[in-house]
């Protein structure tokens, strides 16, 4: 008859970790991969129905507007240094750091969200007009759909982390919160060259 | 004062310790009680259990509709069946398998065995698993509620535009097909997560990347598929609904859209979702010749790199499902050899599978006499496979029933033998119970002959000009006589399929107790009582070689010092599987269930407006935030035990 043999002691490994030692990073990671995927596909849409216009936009239709979409994806990339900053403090576990970090945040998403909602009217086209506008709407209203969830999670972070009953690894969920920001604002980027700026290059 | 009495189950003698410890996982882990704890459960068993058994009941439905096909085209000129609800039929037939059935079941036997076979006690992020099995199942529900009001979709299950198009399929079919794949997406992708997380983190120490069982690698590529080709289906569904409801012109020509974008964004998703099938059923394949054969699988490195190299080429290959469409030419060779070269991987397993088989002493159970099935008819898939990979040959085969007997052959030879195989090999850790071997070896017998006798005929059927999808033929084309046979097969694989019900029913109730490893094998999904408890492991598991329960001694090694007053699992590194960190798996929840019910209002009422996407984000953000937002009570006991990394250096 055998018998059990402890032969590993887990006692004095820690509860919380940040990265890619935490399982809940890797599954943001995962979404991460999902949603990007989701936004390649946008993507390659609004190019493959590039091909069946002879001009592009295809008249009447003229390019996009370029001044708000320009502050908008600027905003959006800028709020990734005081992202960083919010990161940092929830690295060293500082709680009152994370929350002002938070609640800066908490302001500059809503803002972001404020801004992209002018994208759309900037686009000049509707997504009724034709697949140009179909593939143009799409493009901006998944990343909008993202950023829109992505600021409601914010918000409860920001919540919690003033109102919440708090635990460690609610740092750690606000750690791969930051990670999960840095994706939306750098993701844009591409997208918005692609939606504003091609329609005037080709 | 005496101690207490050592407890003794089929293998281990549990000391007063041992005792203690099981006594206070039974309280931890215990299941919530009655109907509302049913849909609270979030424990891998229990969701993976059911989710088996809700994809079998599809499966069965999927095969109803079958067998009314085979009967509808059993003789020329069959009036039985018309051409409305034939098209309703083959369409929910094949949305159904691959969409309800296939993915779903496999993920399942995955979300069920993962965690048992790495040694750990629950999946990573339960609730989340606990939400994807509710989505699938209202998904798969509505589909049929909507068939069954004369409501089914009708457009084929890769639902091609123009025909799915406002233009060719008014009314509101094609949108229940489309959110419907929405909703099995959703639950695939939830699945893909969890499993992809739950390998690379929570393996037991010492299963390091290359102690694996091969059924978890298979799993952990198949996640990854999912993860990049679910995304283009699940997108391509969501254009196509909104050219339905909201006049988008993705796949219009008429206004600049295109018809060929719906079949790049369906196959690159579609191809793929073969190898989403069958590359769980490689690992099961593997699992089951190692323990049958009594040795180590031939050449585990190559089998691991096989898989891995499968999975990167089944992204390679969509376009040869659309040879017919126009492709230019470099594409066409580009597709007709990558669709050719993916066999040497796949052959490379086959030929490691009768080495192992040859050099092993092989015991012919039932799940054996599935895998020498599988061999044999998947083989003959895979070369009609590489018939149809050549351009020429794919012209004059395309959209007969050429290519209705090769699909038959990859899916049920690759997907179904091994599942059946599986069925028989594991249902003894599922239920504690073992299956009838004699009814085992009558139902391999009369599934193997039923396959063969109903689709081979189809070859010839398909050479001989009989096109898919029609709903009946006239006498003078001379396809009675092998359809006849067809149908006569289905019969078979009808009788083999109620026998094999037959005997899981009886077997759950009456079967013979399994004990813990009744098969003799040797990796750690045999390490626990069968059914496994709700806490899974009285102790985690360390692992100590490629096949631990081979190499143990009178010892179990075993992990001590994770907590027994609350869920907690063990997190380890990803490539050597260091003890790394522990973290509370999450209690039962009731909010992931609302969340799925919100979720299926959401892409239901998005059917006729589009302000139903609005709606569903209003009624999901509340069960979404009550799903994470810590319990007071719950908190109050996981505070007392926390280690956070810089109170530990010393802060």
């Amino acid at each position: 008859m055998k018998t059990y043999e402890k032969v590993v002691d887990v006692t004095e490994t820690p509860t919380v970790v940040f990265g890619r030692r935490a399982s809940t990073w890797m599954g943001t990671t995962a979404f991460i991969a999902i949603e990007g995927t989701t936004l390649v596909i946008c993507i390659m849409t609004y190019l493959y129905v590039r091909k069946n216009f002879h001009r592009w936009p295809p008249p009447p239709l003229v390019v996009p507007d370029l001044i708000r979409p320009t502050i908008s994806a600027l905003f959006l990339a800028l709020t990734t240094i005081p992202n960083y900053w919010l990161h940092q403090k929830v690295r060293k576990l500082d709680k009152r750091g994370t929350q002002i970090g938070l609640l800066v945040m908490s302001i500059l998403v809503a803002i972001a969200v404020w801004l992209r909602a002018y994208d759309f009217r900037d686009l000049n086209a509707h997504w009724d007009t034709n697949a140009y506008g179909s593939a143009a709407w799409i493009t901006v209203a998944f990343h909008s759909t993202l950023l829109a969830l992505e600021a409601l999670e914010t918000w409860v972070f920001t919540a919690l982390f003033w109102f919440g009953p708090l635990e460690g690894k609610h740092f750690s969920d606000a750690d791969d919160n930051c990670a999960y920001w840095y994706f939306m604002a750098i993701a844009w980027l591409p997208m918005y060259a692609l939606i504003f700026w091609v329609p005037r290059l080709v | 004062m005496t101690a207490p009495m050592p407890v003794v189950t089929q293998e281990i003698a549990l000391s007063a310790d041992d005792l203690k410890t099981r006594d206070e996982l039974e309280k931890s882990w215990a299941y919530p009680r009655g109907f509302v704890g049913w849909l609270k459960n979030t424990s891998h068993l229990s969701v993976g259990k059911r989710y088996i058994i809700t994809a079998l009941v599809f499966f069965i439905l999927g095969g109803l509709e079958a067998g009314l096909m085979r009967l509808q085209l059993s003789r020329p000129e069959n009036a039985w069946i018309g051409p409305d609800l034939y098209n309703q039929i083959f369409t929910m037939h094949g949305t159904t398998m691959m969409f309800l059935f296939a993915v779903p079941v496999m993920t399942a036997v995955g979300l069920y065995l993962v965690p048992l076979m790495i040694g750990t006690r629950n999946v990573f992020a339960p609730r989340l698993n606990l939400f994807g099995y509710f989505t699938y199942l209202i998904g798969g529900a509505f589909l049929y509620v909507a068939f069954f009001v004369n409501n089914g979709p009708d457009a084929g299950w890769s639902a091609y535009t123009p025909l799915s198009g406002p233009g060719f399929s008014p009314g509101k079919r094609v949108d229940v097909w489309a959110q419907t794949i929405t909703f099995t997406e959703i639950a695939a992708l939830s699945a893909a997560v969890i499993i992809i997380v739950t390998v690379f983190k929570q393996r037991a120490p010492g299963m390091s990347l290359n102690r694996i069982p091969l059924f978890v690698w298979a799993m952990l590529v198949t996640a990854f598929m999912i993860v990049f080709s679910m995304p283009w289906v699940a997108t391509g569904s969501q254009m196509l609904a909104a050219d339905r409801l909201i006049d988008t012109h993705f796949f219009n020509a008429a206004e600049g859209g295109d018809a060929l974008l719906w079949q790049h964004l369906f196959w690159f998703f579609g191809h793929p979702e073969v190898y989403i099938i069958f590359i769980p059923a490689l690992g099961m394949v593997s699992a089951i010749v190692e323990t049958f054969t009594g040795r180590p699988i031939f050449a585990y490195p190559v089998m691991v790199l096989s898989l891995i190299t499968t999975g990167f080429m089944g992204f390679g290959l969509w376009v040869h499902h659309m040879f017919a469409t126009p492709i230019p030419q470099l594409g066409q060779s580009f597709f007709t050899a990558a669709s050719s070269i993916i066999a040497i991987p796949t052959g490379v397993q086959i030929f490691c599978w009768i080495a192992t088989i040859w050099a092993g002493k092989p015991r012919f159970t039932t799940p054996l006499l599935f895998i020498i099935g599988f061999i044999i008819t998947f083989v003959i898939g895979g070369v009609t496979g590489v018939m149809i990979a050549s351009v020429p040959f794919d012209l004059q085969a395309h959209d007969t029933y050429f290519i209705v007997a090769h699909l038959h052959y990859v899916l049920i030879g690759g997907g179904l033998f091994p599942l059946f195989g599986a069925f028989y090999y594991w249902f003894p850790k599922f239920t504690g119970r073992m299956m009838s071997e004699r009814l085992g070896k009558v139902n391999f017998w009369l599934f193997f002959i039923g396959v063969h006798v109903t689709f081979f005929p189809m070859h010839i059927l398909g050479l001989e000009g009989m096109t898919r999808r029609i709903y009946t033929y006239l006498p003078e084309t001379g396809w009675g006589p092998l359809n006849m046979v067809s149908s006569a097969g289905a019969v078979i694989i009808v009788l083999s399929v109620a026998l094999f019900l037959f005997n899981a029913i009886t077997s759950w109730r009456r079967g013979a107790p399994a004990g813990d490893n009744p098969w003799g094998a040797a990796s750690l999904e045999w390490a626990t009582e069968s059914p496994p408890p709700p806490y899974v492991f009285l102790h985690v598991p360390v692992c100590t070689s490629e096949h631990p329960l081979w190499d143990e001694t009178d010892k179990r090694p075993v992990v001590t010092g994770l907590r027994t007053d609350i869920r907690e699992n063990l997190y380890t590194t990803m490539m050597d599987a260091e003890p790394d960190h522990r973290h509370d798996s999450p209690e039962p929840n009731i909010w992931p269930f609302i969340a799925a019910l919100a979720t299926g209002v959401m892409f239901i009422t998005a059917i006729f407006t589009a302000w139903g996407l609005v709606i569903g984000i209003i009624l999901l953000f509340f069960p979404c935030v009550k799903w994470g937002w810590p319990v007071r009570a719950e908190q109050e006991k996981r505070l007392s035990g926390e280690r956070d990394p810089l109170a530990l250096a010393g802060r």
